[in-house]
């Protein structure tokens, strides 16, 4: 079993230029980065780009890991998940039609994927109940789905300002309880 | 409320509309370039990366199709091919990689005459351990001039072979530019450098055309050789 140490020592090693690190490392994190790409994007072609590009990045940004403070596997899948949201967003530049919007609407999780979620995220899902149930979900539906204020306005009902002076205010009282 | 805290929960929010993507693409400059300086910002975003990153915890894994990681390999390091890697060299001498500031030296191909009445007085032979490519170096100390003379191998076609100084007891390897397609070519040391040069080591690395992106050598080290007094 690969350790969060064992994961650190492979991400400075590829830094370093070890190709064999970076062999390690993929082998022990790309299952769970596609998750996140596929999660995002939902379809299958495009989270396989989108895993190549995270692991380009990875052997070109491992050189800066020693300092930037992040925990191993947070910076993967933060990697990832940037990674696949710019691909996201480049799909949807364009003049979007309703059946796109419907196909991304259309990524809840599988109910044991949610089991999963909802025993592994007791702290921020505490501090999200400590919000308006409206507000909480349009910070879920940002990070889980990678929805845009336009998307979250909508599925709420409401004039995209309004949105977003709910979610920074919702920001804002998270944090304060996060920190707690 | 005082100003401060305004600011401050003014950029709690603004770190967290980052880390969620939320931000326009203009806005998302904006931010960027605040953040290259800030360090204060730098953590309020690593925080809420490392506070959002739980709901990733329930997406499954699935394994990537197996040809994933040759693909990927194929783009960093361009086509499969023999040889042998001095990565190790780079590991041993540096536990903590900083960034490297990428020197970006002009390297003027022209002719360069050696064993002229100038003698130079530092000299490395840069070679892989096959052979394949090897350069010859000369470092003249008045002229902080390093002349280079690459007798065997060249850039792999659409790569870039990329010089390097790593100095004795340096935190990380520092570019001396790309090496032209010119068989000779001339450096012009940086005043900084210059008293490094003696003890350090050269190598080579194959990297993308025009020379590394990150300011470390991110592909083979292809070639090395210590620089010593003639």
């Amino acid at each position: 079993m690969t350790s969060i140490a064992d994961i650190e020592n492979m991400i400075v090693r590829t830094g370093l230029g070890d190709r064999a690190a970076f062999s390690d490392l993929y082998n022990a994190t790309s299952a769970k980065l596609f998750g996140v790409c596929l999660r995002v994007l939902n379809n299958r072609a495009e989270a396989e780009d989108a895993l190549q590009d995270v692991f380009v990045k990875i052997w070109q940004k491992a050189s800066g890991y020693a300092v930037n403070g992040y925990s191993p596997m947070t910076w993967l899948i933060t990697v990832a998940r940037n990674l696949s949201i710019d691909r996201l967003r480049a799909r949807k530049a364009p003049a979007k039609t309703i059946d796109e919007a419907h196909d991304l609407a259309d990524s809840s999780p599988t109910p044991e994927m949610a089991m999963v979620q909802k025993s592994e995220r007791a702290q921020i899902d505490g501090c999200l109940d400590e919000l308006d149930q409206g507000h909480a979900m349009a910070v879920r539906g940002a990070y889980l789905d990678g929805e845009t204020y336009q998307d979250l306005a909508d599925r709420a009902g409401v004039p995209i300002n309004t949105m977003r002076t709910w979610l920074r205010r919702s920001l804002v009282k998270l944090k304060d309880c996060l920190s707690r | 409320m005082t100003q401060d805290r305004d600011h401050s929960e003014n950029d709690i929010a603004l770190a967290g509309e980052y880390a969620l993507h939320l931000l326009d693409a203009e806005s998302r400059l904006a931010f960027e370039t605040r953040l290259a300086q800030d360090t204060a910002l730098q953590q309020l975003v690593r925080e809420w990366d490392e506070d959002f990153v739980s709901f990733s915890e329930g997406f499954a894994p699935v394994t990537p199709p197996a040809r994933m990681k040759s693909q990927i390999d194929a783009r960093l390091f361009g086509p499969e091919k023999s040889g042998f890697s001095l990565q190790g060299l780079f590991g041993r001498r540096f536990a903590y990689l900083a960034f490297a500031s990428l020197a970006a030296l002009a390297i003027i191909a022209g002719p360069v005459v050696f064993n002229t009445a100038t003698a130079p007085e530092y000299v490395a032979e840069i070679a892989g351990e096959d052979r394949s490519l090897v350069v010859a170096a000369a470092y003249d100390q008045e002229t902080a001039e390093l002349s280079i003379n690459r007798t065997a191998g060249a850039a792999i076609a659409g790569r870039s072979l990329e010089l390097w100084l790593i100095a004795e007891g340096a935190t990380a390897p520092v570019s001396l530019g790309v090496l032209s397609d010119a068989q000779l070519a001339t450096v012009i040391i940086p005043e900084d450098l210059r008293d490094l040069m003696l003890g350090g080591t050269l190598a080579i690395s194959d990297e993308p055309i025009g020379g590394s992106p990150t300011g470390a050598p991110t592909g083979a080290v292809l070639a090395a050789g210590e620089i010593i007094s003639s």
